[in-house]
């Protein structure tokens, strides 16, 4: 409901209805009622798709191919047991994107704390500049780097592994990462860091006892962040990997076979490429939401 | 011994990563854009050619001109649609409630969704046999059963704008939310109290306050929509005809279905100037709301 505070009278809370010279435009409940309807009708959108591929993952081929057994149908684990089997091999294709994106994190994170930190405490020459190259190099396009990288990966025999993957993603992660974390660590009070300086505790000391603890949120925020990034990372993958580097978003696009399309099949992927992010982010949804908003406030 | 000053070991590890992961290949992809070098034919580059592949793609490309007006088309209705949808949502959700809160929590689950999987998904919608979409439009819109969505110019294009606008909205609905909230309530509601209209109250003082977040929240999904590549592939693969086939696309079949290395970096370069310039836009309008 909307309510204005009378500053005249001191009640708090009066409907804006009972105030003298107020015009409602619409009756307040009809209003409410077509809000409440385009808001429903919002969240139909979001997630009926999402219900829809969840459903066809139930579903055997025939149900699939028809609009009668749409929603009536008798469910099976089928598909989740095809995809493991050869020669989808999806199994293979998640140790893949795991390995990949945790190692992406493991490394990205700790490389931009510190830098985020730098950013955040010192003044130093060339300051804004520098920060200033980070944060563009994520307006590279992928088009444009993923050259030199196919000929450079080539060059040096690293074509279809892990650890190009992981470069890569690091590359398109550490600003993102950076810009957060900057983000959440000038929120830190300096005052408890400054006293630990003057007992004399180094500065790599004071980062992990006290800034890292401090600004844990944050880091799992950009952990999070980054670890949905590179797991759902496409175009680098379709590139670089060909046979033992395959991620799942490329383990998707496989069920596309001359035979035609194996929705069923693509659905239980999806399902299972897309559920871990939706518990990843749920789980960090206030922080995560926090963060990923501040780009339009700061 | 000097002892190295903290902020340069801070700073070492990620300025040397991105110093060498993302300026080189800037560089590299430079120098690949005036070489010819066909990497079906030689493993090795080919001969410099100046601006040979840059006069090659501006002047005597019907397809390249193709991918222009593609990505124009897709920019400005992706950037257009998007902004109206998150502005609209948001201005639903601001409000507190049970529903809204509902609604407000599930605005993260497309933005974390694989793209890839988001075109798939859309390509299935769209079946002219047993998708959901095209059959619920068929039934919408009278005009538009039994069409095959994906085999007409315009519809390929519009399925392309949607599912762009169903991952990327919600998120930037988030956005606008978070620069609703830092707008003073004060102003509103002494006007309201006045007896000025909603919609007055919403042009004259939401919305002036509510431009500069408006105005990043634009300029960011315009880079995005120029860097999309991941569901035009999968739901068009560029199809049919040149129709959806944008820049990045472009770019993408260039280098690897031809396998024209120069011609691709070329093209990704003025890919790049566009991006550039856009990613100027947008360092100004963040750096300038945080002073």
């Amino acid at each position: 409901m909307m309510t204005a505070p009378t500053a005249a009278s001191g009640v708090q809370g009066t409907p804006a209805a009972l105030i003298p010279g107020y015009v409602a435009p619409w009756p307040e409940t009809a209003r409410d009622w077509l809000a409440r309807m385009l808001v429903f009708t919002g969240i139909c959108a979001i997630l009926m798709p999402i219900a829809w591929i969840l459903l066809t993952a139930f579903k055997l081929p025939r149900e699939v191919y028809s609009l009668d057994s749409a929603l009536v149908f008798t469910p099976t684990l089928d598909n989740f047991r095809t995809v493991f089997e050869p020669p989808w091999n999806l199994g293979d294709k998640i140790v893949n994107s795991l390995v990949v994106a945790a190692c992406t994190v493991l490394l990205a994170i700790p490389m931009a704390t510190m830098a985020a930190y730098a950013f955040s405490r010192f003044d130093f020459r060339f300051k804004q500049a520098l920060f200033l190259v980070v944060i563009a190099s994520q307006f590279i396009p992928a088009a444009v780097v993923v050259l030199p990288y196919f000929l450079m990966f080539k060059q040096i025999g690293l074509l279809d592994t892990r650890i190009a993957l992981v470069l890569v993603n690091m590359s398109i992660v550490l600003p993102y990462a950076v810009w957060m974390l900057k983000g959440f660590i000038d929120a830190v009070p300096l005052e408890v860091e400054e006293s630990a300086m003057v007992d004399g505790a180094h500065r790599a000391r004071v980062i992990a006892e006290i800034v890292v603890p401090t600004a844990l949120p944050g880091i799992i925020t950009a952990a999070v962040f980054s670890f949905t990034l590179t797991w759902n990372e496409f175009l680098f993958a379709l590139i670089i990997t060909k046979q033992d580097a395959l991620t799942l978003p490329i383990g998707l696009i496989g069920f596309r076979t001359e035979r035609g399309d194996l929705w069923e099949l693509m659905a239980a992927g999806g399902t299972l490429i897309t559920a871990p992010m939706f518990i990843l982010s749920l789980l960090v949804q206030k922080q995560f939401i926090q963060s990923l908003t501040a780009g339009s406030s700061r | 011994m000097t002892r190295i000053p903290p902020q340069v070991w801070l700073l070492a590890p990620a300025l040397v990563f991105v110093g060498a992961m993302a300026l080189f290949p800037l560089g590299y992809s430079l120098l690949l854009s005036l070489r010819e070098w066909k990497l079906a034919r030689s493993a090795t580059p080919g001969d410099f050619v100046g601006l040979e592949n840059y006069i090659l793609l501006l002047s005597d490309d019907p397809d390249f001109v193709e991918a222009l007006q593609a990505t124009a088309v897709f920019l400005v209705s992706d950037v257009l649609l998007t902004v109206a949808v998150a502005l609209g949502g948001a201005l639903l959700l601001q409000r507190v409630g049970r529903l809204n809160s509902l609604a407000r929590t599930l605005l993260i689950l497309p933005f974390v969704m694989s793209p890839a999987l988001i075109g798939i998904s859309f390509r299935f919608f769209l079946n002219a046999e047993y998708g959901v979409l095209a059959h619920g439009a068929g039934w919408l819109i009278p005009g538009l059963k039994d069409t095959v969505w994906l085999a007409d110019r315009t519809l390929a294009m519009v399925a392309v704008v949607v599912s762009d606008v169903w991952h990327w909205a919600p998120y930037m609905a988030l956005m606008v939310l978070g620069g609703l909230a830092s707008i003073p309530r004060e102003t509103e509601e002494a006007a309201r109290i006045d007896g000025a209209s909603a919609w007055a109250v919403f042009r004259d003082i939401t919305w002036p306050q509510l431009l500069p977040v408006l105005a990043v929240v634009a300029v960011l999904k315009a880079v995005f929509a120029l860097k999309a590549f991941d569901t035009i592939f999968t739901l068009t693969n560029g199809g049919p005809g040149n129709s959806t086939k944008t820049l990045a696309y472009f770019v993408y079949e260039q280098g690897f279905n031809y396998y024209d290395m120069g011609y691709a970096a070329a093209a990704a370069y003025l890919l790049t100037a566009i991006l550039l310039v856009l990613a100027g836009f947008y360092l100004r309008l963040v750096f300038a709301r945080g002073r």
